[in-house]
């Protein structure tokens, strides 16, 4: 089959206006959130199930990878196009399907935006707790990929701990349901493994979560402190008392500065590092643990503490959390995100050597980072237009991960491993670890020709069906 | 004459680990041999073995949930993991520990306990039932509601595969997405794709206070609607369980030997359980306001416990599914979802086996239900059962979990009957991944052979 043939079929499945395959409109398509970039040949918009399922059997039967496309803020490269392949963008499978609130359980599509999901179910009292910082525009069926966190994961878990079943297509067009509506299910947990399996395993079409009840009082505390140091050894006293926030949250000095330079977050100028935390639950146990979350930030050594309950109030504290990836744009123009996990001791030791790293290589760190659960984001501050700054900005981040391994820590806490971090699996993981891990991927899609080309180092065991190109496909 | 399995072993890793067979038997099959390995070295060379001799490996913690399974195809050699039970790293300020798999979760939570700390993970027997175990059949517990299940709580694991190649996933941190989650994949699998040798868990702190509501209501229906309404209100306990009168009883006699009056009289009723923990003000305004949503839903009465008789109350429910099970021609676990829970149960109530009606231990947050069928009349041997009526009941109770799209396994019956059902119940569909899985994994099918569904 030709290119051109291969494009009608595809019309022919989902209808000629949901295939975009001129070389303009593929731009967008060409990257996610990740510093990787590559054109898919086509990409297809399918509008339900069986369309996803007849699109995938004749990408497999023309010998045509597929990738599955959210919205595309993947961090790792996730939903950047195997060469030569095509992405399945779930734009139009955004229907939130079922609410259910006697059992506490929402069905959705795919590409329902995680944020649309916790609005609505809030209406009726409820929750979707995973969080991820870019939950306004990320969709379920990509967070069921990677397996995505957020701020309040310290207190809820990830994705995965959310995720009761699905239903996906594997990579011959099949239809299969892996889970259930039951909390306990018969058989291998399939469902648990395949969230994160980033893409390699199917193509998720329906999912059902869990819900929690909205709690009864929220409050948040900012700890003003004079450095990183000072400000972990509030964590380390916080988590002593036997408190688990819902949200442990921190900001360096450099990232304080780059807040302030954008708009007035109320961070006094040599604030050296600043600590969110979050607490939920019943009012008076929220008063209770308050008092001594408080008190623990005062005792060592916050030079100011701010207190909320009001949903704006919080926001506002919140505020150069939330703005500070962003605001990093007023010192440098990109931004390099590791996204390296160590144990929570290990926090501020850590810290100490990526800062060490940043003068070596002569590229200013900014930390932005889950503190709660030891997932640290320094971000990479550079100009990717002066030459060799990149190649130097991928070392030093290679650098930071060793750091992070060395600690007792991983690659990633929450972005995946994707085609940025493949490379440095080894770091963790020998050929044996992997060798299992393909295993189960090899039970799953045997010729792998779903998202092939990530995780793994090239390699191990490379896609077969990877480097295939259309003859008379345009340029 | 051939020398025995336990020579041959007895040559092959050495004389010391191995123990007389005794009265191990599983399903009415007795093994072999018995291996209790003191390195991982000698189970890698177990594996290994056995792989290439197509003799069926059973790995074997405390052996509390040996009856779980469909009977074994081959049962070979017990590979007793008791040897493997050292903590190997604790910090409490991490929350998170790695242990062995041969450590029993009772000591486990001992010694986390000067931590201030515990593993949420729940286990009948504890004192007996091993982390490696509890791990391998991936079951809940009376606080699954909040807890989960114990893939909730597992971050990182090392297995030894069939090719006597240990390999591990996940790691010591709460969060990572580093490579496939396999942590998943072996939770559950019940030993059938490699042998646990070692857990990483996060942990929790201890809440200062606990305590518990007991209320009695008529009939195990009422108790389950309020059980409900309670758990949709604002003070939602961390688990509920109702019971049935027979379970009730149970109690009853429990504590009146432990001399403690639960104060419910000994009247024909369903028992309800509420757990509730955490700040000690706010704990008891819960317990409070719980305590009146039950009178409201027609409680008969409700009795307030707290501290260690809170604690010690859960664990006798913790416990009571293998005591009661003990007397049972049939035990069956039913998983719906929760807000099924309750008309599942009121249709089970009414499938007769031998003349009686099942007693029950409902979960109405978590949506488990265990059915007790007991004994037919001064029978004592299960043998002389008839296993076409207990077949019977199997399928009446699927066809009503049919309806509610859930699940029903048998956790207990005669052999003769086991012998003829497949005691997981139906085949999902996703049956063929699995069973990809399980050949590409254990491709000469030593593990723990047959006892998965679908002969995996």
């Amino acid at each position: 089959m030709d290119f051109s043939q291969f494009l009608k079929s595809l019309q022919g499945i989902v209808g000629e206006q949901n295939v975009v395959y001129h070389a303009d409109d593929l731009l967008v398509f060409e990257y996610d959130g990740s510093v990787d970039r590559r054109l898919p040949d086509a990409v297809v918009f399918p509008g339900n199930t069986q369309e996803v399922s007849q699109v995938i059997a004749l990408a497999y039967d023309t010998g045509v990878p597929v990738v599955g496309r959210g919205t595309g803020t993947g961090l790792s490269g996730g939903a950047i196009s195997p060469p030569g392949g095509i992405q399945v963008a779930f734009t139009r499978m955004n229907t939130i399907l079922e609410v259910d609130t006697e059992n506490r359980m929402a069905l959705v599509e795919p590409g329902v935006i995680n944020l649309h999901l916790d609005t609505r179910v809030r209406k009726d009292g409820l929750r979707y707790a995973p969080d991820p910082s870019s939950q306004k525009a990320c969709s379920l069926g990509g967070n069921i990929a990677e397996n995505s966190g957020g701020p309040h994961c310290l207190a809820y878990g990830t994705t995965t701990n959310h995720v009761l079943g699905m239903e996906v297509v594997l990579e011959d067009g099949s239809i299969v349901n892996l889970g259930s509506l039951a909390r306990e299910t018969v058989g291998y947990d399939l469902r648990g493994v395949f969230t994160g399996s980033e893409g390699t395993f199917g193509i998720a079409t329906k999912i059902a979560v869990r819900l929690l009840p909205v709690p009864e009082a929220v409050k948040t505390f900012l700890g003003i402190f004079p450095d990183v140091e000072t400000a972990c050894t509030a964590v380390s006293a916080v988590i002593e008392h036997g408190i688990v926030p819902a949200a442990l949250e921190m900001i360096d000095a450099l990232t304080i500065q780059a807040v302030q330079n954008v708009s007035d977050a109320g961070y006094p100028d040599d604030a050296g590092a600043v600590l969110l935390i979050e607490l939920e639950g019943l009012s008076d146990e929220v008063d209770e643990i308050g008092r001594e979350v408080e008190a623990a930030l005062w005792d060592t050594g916050a030079t100011l503490v701010k207190t909320a309950e009001a949903a704006e109030e919080r926001q506002q504290l919140w505020s150069g959390r939330n703005g500070a990836l962003g605001a990093l744009g007023s010192i440098a123009p990109n931004y390099f995100l590791v996204d390296g996990v160590v144990p929570r001791t290990q926090l501020a030791k850590v810290l100490g050597r990526v800062a060490d790293i940043s003068r070596e290589y002569d590229i200013p760190i900014a930390n932005v980072f889950h503190a709660g659960d030891g997932n640290l984001h320094p971000c990479l501050l550079f100009d990717e237009r002066k030459e060799g700054t990149l190649q130097r900005v991928m070392e030093a981040g290679t650098a930071v991960l060793q750091v992070c391994v060395d600690a007792g820590g991983t690659l990633t806490g929450e972005h995946g491993v994707g085609l940025e971090k493949k490379e440095q699996m080894p770091l963790v993981f020998s050929d044996d670890d992997m060798a299992a891990m393909i295993l189960v991927r090899d039970s799953f899609a045997p010729d792998n020709t779903l998202n092939p080309g990530k995780i793994f180092p090239d390699g191990i065991k490379q896609a077969a069906h990877g480097q295939r190109t259309f003859p008379g496909m345009p340029v | 004459m051939e020398s025995s399995l336990s020579d041959r072993l007895a040559g092959l890793l050495g004389g010391s680990v191995i123990l007389p067979v005794g009265d191990i038997e599983i399903d009415e099959v007795t093994p072999q041999a018995v291996v209790r390995p003191v390195d991982r070295l000698q189970i890698s060379e177990l594996l290994l073995w056995a792989s290439s001799e197509h003799l069926s490996v059973l790995p074997r913690g405390g052996g509390t949930r040996s009856g779980l399974g469909n009977v074994p195809r081959k049962a070979d050699v017990i590979l007793d993991l008791g040897a493997f039970d050292q903590l190997i790293d604790y910090q409490p300020a991490d929350m998170t520990a790695t242990v062995e798999a041969g450590m029993t979760l009772a000591t486990l939570q001992e010694r986390l306990a000067p931590g201030g700390e515990f593993v949420p993970i729940e286990s009948a027997q504890h004192g007996r039932s091993t982390v490696g175990g509890v791990l391998a059949v991936g079951a809940g517990g009376p606080l699954s509601h909040s807890y989960g299940l114990p893939r909730e709580w597992l971050i990182g694991m090392s297995v030894m595969g069939t090719n006597g190649v240990s390999t591990k996933s996940g790691g010591k941190v709460v969060k990572n997405v580093t490579g496939y989650d396999l942590n998943k994949l072996y939770t559950g699998s019940l030993g059938t794709l490699g042998v646990i040798v070692e857990a990483t868990f996060k942990l929790l702190p201890v809440d200062p206070q606990s305590g518990m509501l007991l209320a009695s209501f008529p009939t195990l229906s009422d108790s389950l609607s309020a059980g409900r309404k309670l758990l949709h209100s604002s003070v939602s306990p961390m688990g509920c369980h109702s019971v049935t009168a027979g379970v009730s009883r149970k109690l009853q006699d429990s504590t009146q030997a432990a001399s403690q009056d639960l104060g419910l009289g000994d009247e024909d009723t369903s028992l309800f359980f509420a757990f509730y923990s955490g700040r000690s003000q706010a704990t008891r305004r819960r317990l409070e306001e719980a305590a009146a949503i039950l009178l409201a839903e027609g409680a008969n009465a409700v009795q307030r416990i707290e501290g260690p008789a809170a604690k010690g109350l859960l664990r006798w429910i913790t416990d009571a599914p293998p005591q009661i099970s003990d007397d049972a021609a049939l035990v069956m676990k039913v998983s719906v979802q929760s807000k099924s829970s309750a008309r599942t149960s009121a249709e089970c109530s009414d499938i007769v086996l031998f003349g009686e009606k099942p007693e029950q231990m409902a979960d109405p947050g978590f949506g488990t239900i265990r059915l007790f069928w007991p004994k037919y009349g001064d029978i004592q041997s299960t043998h002389s059962m008839e296993p076409q009526p207990i077949i019977d009941a199997i399928q009446q109770v699927r066809q009503v979990v049919a309806r509610y799209e859930g699940s029903a396994i048998v956790e207990q019956c005669p052999i003769t009957t086991k012998t003829q059902i497949e005691v997981w119940g139906d085949y999902p569909d996703s049956l063929a991944i699995m069973q990809s899985i399980k050949n590409r994994f254990d491709p000469n099918g030593i593990l723990n052979p047959g006892r998965f569904l679908g002969g995996i």
